[in-house]
């Protein structure tokens, strides 16, 4: 499986719209897209994962290193539109209490 | 000084011409066909690197004639960039081009002695050796 | 040319010359060996094109010129192959060679960050880790207390193979440092925290279940930092339940603290915990859920823990066609009087 990024600017706005699997191999692509992203300044970067129907540890790396670095660089990151799937794993690593997560809109997770 | 034959390299037809010149010279000197092919390969191997990453340089060739040992000598000389990592580029598996098998370590293969200085920004020189047996 | 080839030469002649007048299949066979004794002797496949002309030539020497050209042209066209084959060969002598090196270091691993399951008076434990590669990025360790507690350690770093063992090692030596019998769970996966937060890349993080058993209370005590929670299962009710546990993974934020909680455990009752490599197992593109993890449990819940976690993982193992993705730790505890 493949990740799809789809990046769109609007004046103080970034959505990311990614669609496909967060995994070892798609990771190292979607940390070079997001990580330039959080180093703007005030920047705010919306992640919008509706598509995003598997992820890995390794893609829950790449969200804390872009937390990280959204915070040094005083820019925001918001995760929205997640699978139940995807959402647990924020749930069980007890990301969702430091992340801007604006959960599920749908259920099933096939 | 030995008596050279050299091929200049500036643009891919250059190749096919070294290696005429590298064939006929093994030929004359009596290597088998399957000699004659190898060295033919090596030549499109270094004439290739000139072409591909230095524009500009030349292939040479000389019949060394020390008893006990017959061989041909081919040097290969640039101007371009230089290589900057040569265990890199001497590497299996390492290729910018031409996948498994070729560049550098194939022609290392193919000859019996390879030797390589390069220096950044200056150029590189390959010198190669095949003993006639 | 050597003595091989030589008298492979010799043979090969012979061979041709008899599959030109018969056509039968002895000498194909023949050539088959010679062709393996090629391979062995690493011949390239220019070589064995000539080897083809010169039998050809002392066969046949009056064979047209245009053949002859067409077969030289086959030669050429074979010494990149020839080549290629070379590198293939080296490569996999250097395969091999680091293959070696990878299970040497596996092997100091093992003995570094070995841990030997206590007897604890009244308990049951089963514990099976098994790495997807050589090398292993989940851990677990136990510690017997004085008074007879005892703690676990279980944890996952993320990613697999050998920058997942070499963060694990650093955890190890961290816990070897403090006092851990005399730490509460909350306190030793704070101070492990920090050190994970110092020490590892920001896209790093490792994830940990706590837990120390006290006897004389029957009480179960334990902190989690994001790790995939554990079952616990009620004997008298005969259920399983998720065990609650909310913490954040190590390695995020300098100044976490975490929730510490208890567990009554009584008789016949289990604690089962596990890695992500046992919840993320895959049967073909599916996902299986956590259920399907406690039905297979269930399924060997009538023997010793040992047996039951052997038997678990084994399932599992069949399920992936004995080709795990993740590294795959299970611990299951017993209370049995």
């Amino acid at each position: 499986m493949n990740l799809v990024i789809d990046i769109s600017e609007e004046t103080e706005k970034t959505t990311v719209n990614l669609s496909g699997e967060i995994d070892a191999y798609t990771a190292p692509k979607l940390k070079e897209a997001l990580l330039p992203l959080t180093k703007q300044n005030g920047l705010i970067v919306e992640i919008n994962l509706e598509d995003v129907n598997y992820m890995d540890s390794t893609g829950l790396g790449i969200f804390i290193s872009a937390l990280k670095s959204a915070k040094e660089n005083n820019s925001q990151m918001k995760l929205v539109n997640l699978q139940d799937r995807v959402f647990r794993l924020f749930k069980i690593t007890g990301l969702d209490a430091i992340m801007d997560i604006n959960a599920a809109i749908r259920g099933g997770s096939e | 000084m030995k008596p050279q034959s050299c091929v200049n390299i500036n643009k891919e037809w250059d190749i096919v011409g070294a290696r005429q010149l590298g064939r006929d010279i093994a030929k004359k000197m009596g290597f088998g066909t399957v000699d004659q092919a190898r060295i033919a390969t090596a030549i499109s191997e270094l004439a290739r690197n000139i072409y591909l990453y230095a524009e500009e340089g030349q292939i040479c060739f000389e019949v060394i004639d020390n008893l006990p040992q017959r061989g041909m000598r081919m040097i290969a000389v640039d101007t371009g960039p230089g290589i900057k990592d040569i265990g890199q580029v001497m590497q299996d598996g390492f290729s910018t081009s031409g996948g498994l098998g070729a560049g550098l370590p194939g022609v290392k293969r193919l000859m019996d002695e390879f030797d390589l200085q390069s220096e950044a920004s200056k150029g590189t020189r390959i010198n190669a050796v095949k003993w006639l047996r | 040319m050597d003595e091989v080839m030589n008298l492979s030469a010799a043979t090969y002649k012979d061979l041709l010359e008899h599959y030109i007048k018969t056509q039968d299949e002895k000498s194909l066979y023949e050539v088959e060996k010679v062709s393996k004794n090629f391979i062995k002797n690493s011949k390239t496949p220019e070589e064995i094109v000539n080897l083809h002309i010169q039998a050809l030539s002392e066969l046949y020497p009056n064979l047209k010129e245009d053949f002859q050209h067409s077969m030289n042209f086959l030669l050429e066209a074979m010494i990149a192959y020839g080549l290629a084959h070379q590198e293939y060969q080296q490569l996999r002598e250097k395969q091999y060679e680091l293959k070696t090196e990878i299970a040497v270091a596996a092997s100091m691993q093992e003995t570094l960050l070995g841990t030997t399951k206590p007897d604890i008076e009244g308990l049951d434990i089963g514990v099976v880790s098994v790495p997807a590669h050589q090398m292993n990025g989940d851990y677990h360790h136990f510690v017997k207390g004085k008074d007879n507690s005892l703690g676990i350690a279980i944890a996952d770093v993320i990613g697999k193979g050998i920058p997942a063992a070499l963060s694990m090692s650093m955890i190890k030596y961290s816990m070897d440092s403090y006092p851990e019998e005399s730490m509460s769970p909350r306190a030793i996966l704070k101070n492990l925290n920090r050190v994970v937060e110092r020490n590892v890349d920001p896209s790093m993080f490792i994830t940990m279940f706590y837990a120390q058993y006290i006897p004389s209370e029957s009480l179960l005590h334990y902190s989690s930092a994001g790790h995939e929670p554990g079952f616990y299962y009620n004997a008298e009710k005969n259920t399983f339940t998720e065990i609650e546990s909310k913490g954040l993974v190590l390695g995020v934020s300098p100044d976490t603290d975490y929730q510490q909680y208890k567990l009554k455990i009584n008789k016949d009752d289990m604690v089962i915990l596990l890695t992500d490599g046992v919840t993320e197992c895959r049967d073909g593109e599916r996902f299986i859920e956590s259920e399907e993890v406690l039905d297979v449990i269930k399924q060997y819940a009538h023997l010793p823990a040992q047996e039951m976690v052997d038997q678990v993982y084994k399932h599992f193992e069949r399920l992936q066609d004995f080709q795990l993705r993740d590294d795959f730790t299970l611990l299951i505890l017993r209370k049995i009087v």
